[in-house]
C-alpha cells in the first residue's frame, strides 16, 4: 500500500454530504468562478505528444507519457537557482495532507487537494479562476489518507477521480460537471487517490483497495462520454504463477511452498479478494501503443497463508495494449508478498543500456525494497537493479505474531514518490525512507470491504529515522551520489535541463540540487511539510517551479495549504 | 433520499403529488426519521451524552462510520445485546438516514480531563509507532468511514478496544490487528489521551 488528517471546515462539509451525486448532477456540486485568464487552449493530442519538449506547459502528472520528469526550459538553472524566491503562494481551504502535481495549460494551473477538491488558478499571479469541491459520499474507504494526486487536462476537460471512486469531467474553463461516472463501490473498499492519464481519446485510471481485499483494476474511459472502453483486472483468474521462491535480486522468501499447495487445494485461487491497487499514472509507449505501470500489494498485506501463490500481478510491472488493454508482458518483483514492500512509484521508460551495454528502450521503477529495477520495455524481463539505496536488513524475515524486525520497513525504500530522470546524464533521483519496523501477522477471514491488513507494521520508536535523495545511474545499476536527509522522504522530484533536481522534505525545506553532483544549491522553508512532486512551466517568457506544501498525514509531518511558486528574477 | 431528492428537483405541483405518494408509501411501515432518531436517545443520551459511559455518543459522529456500524449489527459481524436488534429492523435507507441525522449533530463535550504529560507522551509514542492518525486523521476527528475518537467516552473506548483484542468485535480485523499490535499499557494511555482531547 502507498500509506498516506482534518481540519474541522471540511469535517462540517462533509457531514452535510449526502448519499450518491450521479451523473449530470452539475448542480449539486459547489462551484466558486471568480476571473478569468489567459485563453484555456483545447489541450490537442498533438499538445500531449510533444509534452516532452514543451518549454511552456507542464501537461501530464509526470511531465511527459514517458514519465521521465525532466522539464526543458533552462532558463532556471544551477547558474541562477541561488535567486529563486516565491513569485506568490496561493492557500487552499483544505489544510490536509497535499500530494498534488500541478497540471500547467497556457497560463492556467490545475491543482488539487486532499477530500478531492479542483483549483484552476492563474499561473501568472495565483490567483483562483473556479473551485471544484466534489460532494462526497458517506462512504469512504482509503488506506493512507485522503489524498488526491491531480489532474489530467484533455479538450476542454479536466478529470478528477474521487476518494469516493467516481470519475468526473469538469468544463476546463468553469469547473462545472460535464459527466461523471462511478468506477467501483466504496463499500467494498475502493477509493481513488491517482491523477488520471488522458491520451487518444481515452482516460485511463486504476483504483487503490489493496487493504481491503478489492479486486485491483486499471480501466480506460471514453474522455468525451465517460463510457467504459476497457478493464483490465490487475489480478487474472489464475493467480498462482510459477511458485517462484526468490525475489528479482535473487534473494530467497523463505515460502513454505508445501503448505501453499495445501491451502490452494482447500481454498481454491483467491483471485477475488487479492487486492492489486494500482497507485500512479501508468507510462504510454505512443511508438508501440503500449502502457506500462506496477501494481500494488496482495490482500491481506501480512498474512499470505489464505492467499496460496505467487499473487499475480501483484508487486509487478505490467504492460498493456493502449487500444485494448490486453495483457503484453509483466514482471514480479515479489511473489506471494508479505511485507507490503510492494510497487508504487510510477513506471518510466527512457533509453537503457541493454544487457549487451546497446541503447534499447526500457522502463523503470523504483520499488519500496530501495532498489531501481532497470526492465526491457519489449517484454518487462529485469535487466538490472540499482544499488540499495537504504539499509537492508533480516530481508526476507516472515512476519510473526510478536513482531519480526526487517528494513526497509513497509513503507519503503521510494513509496509512491514519483523520480524523475536526466535522460543526458543517464539518471534517475529517487527519494527514499529509512524507518526500521517489525512486521507481526494475525489472521481474519476476508472482512467484506473492512480493512484487512492480516498484522501489522509497526515503526520502531527507539530506532533512529532518516531518508536520502538518491541519484542512480540506470545504465549501470550504480549509486552516482546520496544526500541523506533528517527525515524519511515522501513527495516526489523533479529535474530540469537547468541541471537542476527539486525535492521537499516533511520539515518544510524545499531543496534545489546539482543534478550532476547532488550539491544543493538552493532552499526555502515552507512553513508545512513540501510532501508533493514539483512541476515547472513558463508563461510570458518567465520560467517558474511550483509545488504544494500541505505535509503528508501517513508520516504525520505538518498540515498546510500552499500552493507556491517560485521565479529568479 | 427520496425528500433529499424532491427537494433538489424544485417546486410544483408534480412534485407536490410525488411527495406525497412516497411520504404515503414509506409511512405506511415507518415514521419520520426525528421519531425513529427519538428511540436511540434512551441509551445514546436526549442530548447527545449517553447516561452508561461504556454506551457511545453517536452525535456528530462521522456519518459514513455511523451507517457502516448499523450495517454490520445488522449483518451481524459486530454485535452486541442491546444494539443488534434495533439494527436488525432497520433497513439500509433508514441506516443512512440515521446516519446523515446524527452526523449533523454537534459533538457533546463530556468535560474529560486532558491526559498528564507523561501519558500524553507515551500515548503518543505509541500512536506514532502504528500511524493511528494516517487514518483517523490530525486531531483524530475522523472522516468518512473512519471514526472521530476525539473527547468519545473513555469507558467506551476502553471496552471497545479490549473487544477489538479478543475479536468480540469482529466487523473491522484490521483494526484488531492494531491493537493486538500494542501493548495493553501502550492502549491504557491511549484511551486516557483520546478521552481527553
Ligand atoms: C438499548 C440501548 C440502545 C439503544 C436504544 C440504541 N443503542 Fe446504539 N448502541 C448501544 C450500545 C450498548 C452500543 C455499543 C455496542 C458495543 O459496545 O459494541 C451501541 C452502539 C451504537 C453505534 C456504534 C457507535 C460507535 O462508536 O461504534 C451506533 C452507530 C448506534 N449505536 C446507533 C444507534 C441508533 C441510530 C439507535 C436508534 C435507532 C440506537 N443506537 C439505539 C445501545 C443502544
Ligand atoms: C489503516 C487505518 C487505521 C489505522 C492505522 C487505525 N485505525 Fe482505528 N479505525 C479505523 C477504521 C476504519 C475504524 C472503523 C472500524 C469499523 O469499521 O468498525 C476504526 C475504529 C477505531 C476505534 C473504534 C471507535 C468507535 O467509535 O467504536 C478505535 C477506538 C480506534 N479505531 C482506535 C485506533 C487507534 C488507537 C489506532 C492506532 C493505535 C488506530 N485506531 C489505527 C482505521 C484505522
Amino acid at each position: 500500500m502507498a500509506r498516506s488528517g482534518i481540519g474541522s471546515p471540511i469535517a462540517g462539509a462533509l457531514a452535510l454530504a449526502i448519499a450518491v451525486a450521479t451523473m449530470g448532477s452539475a448542480s449539486s456540486q459547489e462551484v466558486k468562478s471568480a476571473v478569468k485568464y489567459g485563453d484555456m487552449t483545447t489541450v490537442s493530442q498533438d499538445l500531449l505528444n510533444r509534452a516532452e519538449s514543451d518549454g511552456n506547459n507542464f501537461l501530464l502528472t509526470n511531465g511527459d507519457y514517458w514519465q521521465r520528469r525532466y522539464y526543458p526550459n533552462t532558463q532556471i538553472n544551477t547558474a541562477n537557482v541561488a535567486r529563486l524566491h516565491p513569485a506568490w503562494i496561493f492557500q487552499t481551504e483544505v489544510k490536509e495532507s497535499l500530494e498534488t502535481s500541478p497540471i500547467i495549460v497556457d497560463g492556467v494551473m490545475y491543482v488539487t487537494t486532499s477530500f478531492s477538491h479542483v483549483y484552476a488558478l492563474n499561473a501568472r499571479t495565483g490567483e483562483e479562476i473556479w473551485h471544484y469541491k466534489h460532494k462526497l459520499g458517506p462512504v469512504t474507504t482509503f488506506c493512507c489518507g485522503p489524498n488526491n494526486r491531480g489532474v489530467a487536462a484533455y479538450g476542454d476537460m479536466v478529470y478528477l477521480a474521487t476518494l469516493d471512486s467516481k470519475l468526473v469531467a469538469l468544463d476546463a474553463k468553469t469547473g462545472n460537471v460535464m459527466w461523471q461516472t462511478d468506477l467501483a463501490d466504496p463499500e467494498l473498499g475502493y477509493s481513488e487517490t491517482m491523477a488520471p492519464t488522458a491520451v487518444n481519446g481515452k482516460i485511463l485510471i486504476g483504483t487503490n483497495g489493496g487493504e481491503y481485499g478489492i479486486r485491483g483494476f486499471l480501466r480506460a474511459y471514453d474522455a468525451k462520454t465517460g463510457k467504459l472502453l476497457w478493464n483490465f483486472n490487475t489480478i487474472p483468474d489464475n493467480s498462482v504463477g510459477v511458485w517462484a521462491e526468490k525475489d528479482a535480486t535473487g534473494r530467497d522468501m523463505h515460502r513454505d511452498i508445501a503448505a501453499e499447495k495445501a491451502q490452494l487445494a482447500k481454498s481454491g485461487d483467491p483471485f477475488k479478494t487479492l487486492g492489486g491497487g494500482v497507485w500512479q499514472n501508468p507510462a504510454v509507449d505512443l511508438e508501440t501503443n503500449r502502457i506500462y505501470f506496477v501494481v500494488g500489494n496482495p490482500s491481506p498485506d501480512l498474512d499470505g497463508s489464505v492467499r496460496p501463490g505467487d499473487n499475480l500481478y501483484t508487486d509487478s510491472l505490467v504492460s498493456l495494449d493502449l487500444n485494448t488493454g490486453q495483457y503484453v508482458c509483466h514482471f514480479q518483483y515479489i511473489a506471494h508478498d508479505i511485507w507490503d514492500l510492494d510497487a508504487v512509484s510510477p513506471a518510466i521508460i527512457t533509453t537503457v543500456a541493454g544487457k549487451d551495454g546497446k541503447p534499447i528502450k526500457g522502463v523503470i521503477h523504483a520499488g519500496k525494497t530501495g532498489h531501481v529495477y532497470v526492465h526491457d520495455a519489449k517484454d518487462c524481463s529485469l535487466i538490472r537493479f540499482s544499488e540499495a539505496m537504504v539499509p537492508q536488513e533480516n530481508m526476507w524475515t516472515l512476519p510473526t505474531k510478536d513482531g519480526a524486525r526487517m528494513l526497509p520497513g513497509a513503507n519503503g525504500g521510494v513509496e509512491w514518490s514519483p523520480m524523475a530522470t536526466n535522460p543526458v546524464l543517464g539518471l534517475a533521483y529517487a527519494i527514499n525512507l529509512h524507518q526500521p519496523m517489525t512486521y507481526h501477522v494475525a489472521n481474519a477471514p476476508y472482512p467484506q470491504g473492512k480493512l484487512w491488513l492480516g498484522g501489522a507494521f509497526k515503526v520502531i520508536p527507539t530506532e533512529e529515522q532518516w531518508g536520502n535523495v538518491t541519484a542512480v545511474d540506470y545504465n549501470t545499476g550504480k549509486i552516482r551520489w546520496q544526500v541523506k536527509t533528517p527525515q524519511p522522504m515522501i513527495g516526489g522530484v523533479l529535474a530540469t535541463a537547468g541541471g537542476l533536481v527539486f525535492t521537499g522534505e516533511g520539515n518544510g525545506q524545499f531543496k534545489a540540487y546539482d543534478a550532476d553532483t547532488g550539491s544543493i544549491l538552493w532552499k526555502f522553508q515552507a512553513g508545512a511539510g513540501v510532501n508533493a512532486p514539483p512541476s515547472s512551466y513558463t508563461v510570458d517568457g518567465k520560467q517558474y517551479i511550483v509545488v504544494g506544501a500541505g505535509g503528508n498525514v501517513q508520516l504525520d509531518y505538518k498540515r498546510g495549504d500552499a500552493i507556491i511558486a517560485f521565479t529568479v528574477d | 433520499m427520496s425528500s433529499r431528492t424532491a427537494r433538489r428537483a424544485g417546486g410544483g405541483a408534480q412534485l407536490v403529488a410525488a411527495i406525497v405518494l412516497v411520504a404515503s408509501v414509506v409511512g405506511a411501515q415507518s415514521q419520520t426519521i426525528e421519531e425513529k432518531a427519538s428511540s436511540c436517545g434512551a441509551c445514546h443520551g436526549e442530548a447527545g451524552i449517553p447516561q452508561d459511559k461504556t454506551k457511545p455518543m453517536i452525535w456528530g459522529q462521522q456519518e459514513g462510520y455511523l451507517y457502516l456500524q448499523l450495517r454490520d449489527f445488522k449483518r451481524g459481524t459486530r454485535k452486541n445485546d442491546e444494539m443488534s436488534p434495533i439494527a436488525a429492523a432497520l433497513e439500509r435507507e433508514d441506516m443512512l438516514a440515521l446516519a446523515a441525522y446524527f452526523a449533523q449533530k454537534p459533538w457533546p463535550s463530556l468535560e474529560q480531563a486532558r491526559a498528564p504529560a507523561e501519558v500524553a507522551k507515551r500515548a503518543l509514542v505509541a500512536i506514532g509507532s502504528v500511524g493511528c492518525t494516517g487514518c483517523h486523521l490530525g486531531e483524530f476527528q475522523g472522516d468518512g468511514s473512519v471514526p472521530r475518537l476525539a473527547g468519545q467516552s473513555r469507558e467506551y473506548l476502553a471496552k471497545t478496544i479490549a473487544d477489538f483484542r479478543t475479536r468480540e468485535r469482529g466487523n473491522n480485523p484490521g483494526m484488531s490487528d492494531l491493537m493486538n499490535a500494542t501493548s495493553e499499557d501502550d492502549l491504557a494511555a491511549i484511551v486516557e489521551y483520546l478521552a481527553g482531547r
